[in-house]
């Protein structure tokens, strides 16, 4: 523990609700009703952080996920010191840098090579490295031609650019970054990430705050899930990831409102009680690997007897076109079933899609008329991991072969979830760092 | 304990001080951009506020006797004018320097101490620049006028003067860029008193010396000796009255340790309550 670069032990962080004294009258009264003997009117709190627990060993990446209000840039402004905790303890051990946000400090009137000089300083690296890196820096972000240019006439990607540009090179040994590959477009949201891996190989140790799975997966080997200020999970990322997912599809099964009313259909015949993923091991789950059997188990009431029902799951990747679409109906099957809670479950071998998030919903109709009796929002998480193996759309079963036929690697067809990846092991947890 | 806090307060300063020297430029560079006469102004301002009080003593009314002052008017003003506009330019940025950075003090960590030091920083290249007119103008009056200036070594005594000054801003620019992210009427407040002590600090009127519960009272204002001190130094060639200086220099070096301490206690803070 004593070489940890991040130490965050037991840290509690409140903030006050509502204004606090914000003119020198509210200060006058409430100072005069002190001395009356009157209680000063109670202020109300809310705790951002609560006895959250961990550690960054030098040199490691660890990404923070959970929802919004989680008090996951609470917890990064505690590390870079501009808060400071109510309880607790943090401690940081080496130059630290942090990038709350991309070009804070800018000055719109300054150029663009006086707002490096500035902004370098700020995060700070001493001049005459800013000195020697300022071409890195300028062709980083890729806007040579206006580096004697007011920031304040540059694109919002161009500022963007160059605010994480300078951060990307202030080679800190503790570097903090909070969600700010958000901007830019994606070519260079992937040279930042780039950038950031170049400089955890390189032994920087990196807190990483995003929404983004998928870029905190391939940054981070460990992540920590932060939920209402307090540590849900902590360990490995794809897990965490997993945790995470679950934990979402949990709260949007928790808003009856939300799911339940609305997908009524046409007729109002059926309601949908609930559409969850379990693995071939029984457990509900919100992410599998692309190579695992799947089961989509849904749970509706029906109001009316139905003779034939069929039944259809869809799955999107965002808001585009359905990447897959099977009902029962194709299948030449239809559901004969009395009024009352009924289960279906759809089970798929495996999904031999790249990994992401997809979203699936599940509609219902009557065979004979024609009438949709239940249509949902594509509002139903499932991510997706296909261990790395392919980028686009599809990860399908593949070998590559040599020029005589012979088959070289047989890379993803037989494979199975512990011939690839092995679970870790339980020594594995015990020297799990960040727990 | 606090002897330790105040130490890593200053390595640590140590450590930002070309931070210092970045927004300190800054400021110069963004006060001074899309302005026709950029730095000029440094001189301009206290040279166009001599003009204003030598025509308006000299010429609008006829206070020169008494005033009882023996030196060229356009000299004394001067001489008054360029250490208060330090004085008062410095610490009106000092005031919203917290506030007007926001964004830094919330989202980047640095010693918040940054903030009043650099506003004080530039006003004080301003004070440099202001400072090269005065000799053109003492040479001046040396050849027009009664007056002459002879080398003493009461001018040696000058850097302590202007030392003795930035102790003071340091301190009182803390409190002031503190209490103003607390209490948004500190601005207000500073504005209106900044024009009243300029009046009392002879800046560019004597200061009552009658005995009377007035001249008491004003007697306390630590400016009256300061600026008395460059007048002393620079243009009678004798040392300031080392009661008055003394008492300047306390005041200071008080305001300083306190001022310094409290900032830095509150200064956790800032970025929540700001």
């Amino acid at each position: 523990m004593e070489s940890a670069a991040v130490e965050f032990s037991h840290v509690s962080k409140r903030f006050r609700l509502g204004e606090s004294h914000d003119s020198l009258r509210d200060l006058l009264s409430s100072g005069l009703a002190r001395l009356a003997g009157r209680k000063p009117k109670t202020k109300s709190h809310l705790w951002a952080l609560r006895d959250v627990d961990f550690s960054v060993p030098r040199g490691e990446a660890v990404g923070i996920i959970g929802p919004n209000g989680a008090g996951k840039s609470t917890a990064l402004k505690l590390l870079a010191g501009i808060l400071r905790p109510d309880e607790g303890q943090v401690a940081i051990r080496g130059r630290l840098a942090a990038l709350i946000e991309v070009g804070a400090g800018f000055h719109g009137d300054l150029t663009g090579r006086e707002n490096v000089f500035l902004n370098g300083a700020i995060l700070g690296m001493p001049r005459a490295d800013i000195r020697s890196k300022l071409d890195d820096i300028v062709s980083f972000a890729g806007i040579e031609r206006f580096l004697d240019t007011p920031v304040k006439r540059y694109s919002s990607g161009m500022y963007a650019r160059l605010g994480f540009s300078i951060a990307a090179h202030v080679d800190p040994e503790i570097l903090l970054v909070d969600e700010v590959l958000s901007v830019g477009d994606a070519v260079f949201r992937l040279r930042c990430l780039d950038r950031m891996h170049t400089l955890v190989r390189q032994g920087t140790t990196l807190v990483f705050v995003t929404h983004n799975l998928e870029q905190m997966q391939s940054t981070c080997p460990r992540a920590i899930v932060l939920e209402q200020g307090r540590t849900a999970f902590a360990g490995p990322a794809r897990e965490a990831v997993g945790f995470y997912m679950t934990a979402m599809s949990r709260a949007y099964a928790d808003r009856p409102t939300d799911m339940q009313g609305q997908p009524d259909g046409q007729s109002g015949n059926a309601e949908l009680v609930d559409l969850s993923f379990v693995r071939s091991d029984g457990v509900e789950t919100a992410w599998a690997l692309g190579t695992e059997s799947i089961r989509v188990r849904v749970r509706f009431r029906l109001r009316r007897p139905m003779a034939r029902l069929v039944v259809e799951c869809n799955m999107r990747a965002s808001v585009s076109d359905n990447l897959l679409s099977l009902n029962s109906g194709r299948d030449a099957l239809t559901f004969d079933m009395p009024a009352g809670v009924h289960t279906v479950t759809l089970r798929l071998d495996r999904l031999p899609v790249c990994s992401g998030q997809y979203l699936w919903n599940v509609r219902m109709w009557d065979a004979d008329t024609g009438t949709t009796v239940l249509d949902s929002p594509f509002r139903f998480p499932l991510v997706i991991d296909d261990e790395g193996r392919a980028t686009g759309i599809l990860c399908v079963d593949h070998e590559w072969e040599t020029g005589d036929g012979e088959s070289v690697v047989p890379t993803y067809a037989a494979a199975s979830r512990d011939t690839i990846a092995p679970a870790p092991t339980n020594a594995d947890h015990e020297s799990m760092p960040i727990l | 304990m606090r002897a330790v806090t105040v130490q890593l307060g200053i390595t640590e300063l140590l450590r930002y001080r070309q931070l210092l020297a970045s927004l300190t430029w800054r400021d110069l560079r963004i006060r001074y951009k899309q302005s026709v006469l950029g730095i000029a102004w440094a001189v301009l301002l206290p040279l166009s506020m001599m003009l204003v009080f030598t025509f308006v003593f000299t010429r609008a009314i006829d206070a020169r006797a008494v005033l009882r002052i023996d030196t060229p008017y356009a000299l004394y003003a001067y001489i008054g004018l360029v250490p208060w506009t330090f004085f008062s330019v410095g610490l009106g940025g000092c005031v919203n320097s917290l506030v007007a950075n926001r964004n830094l003090v919330t989202k980047v960590y640095f010693p918040r101490e940054v903030f009043p030091l650099s506003c004080i920083g530039s006003s004080f290249v301003d004070f440099l620049v202001a400072s090269t007119v005065l000799m053109g103008l003492m040479i001046y009056f040396h050849h027009a006028s009664h007056w002459s200036f002879h080398w003493n070594p009461a001018l040696l005594f000058v850097p302590i003067v202007l030392g003795v000054q930035i102790i003071l801003m340091v301190g009182l620019g803390m409190l002031l860029a503190m209490a103003n992210l607390f209490y948004r009427d500190v601005r207000q407040i500073f504005g209106v008193s900044i024009q009243l002590t300029m009046f009392v600090s002879a800046v560019v009127v004597p200061v009552p010396n009658d005995g009377s519960l007035l001249a008491k009272v004003i007697a306390a204002n630590p400016l009256v000796p300061l600026i008395g001190a460059y007048r002393d130094c620079i243009l009678h060639g004798r040392l300031p009255d080392m009661i008055g200086f003394a008492y300047t220099t306390g005041v200071a070096l008080v305001l300083l340790v306190v001022g310094w301490a409290w900032f830095r206690r509150a200064s956790f803070r800032f970025a929540e309550c700001i």
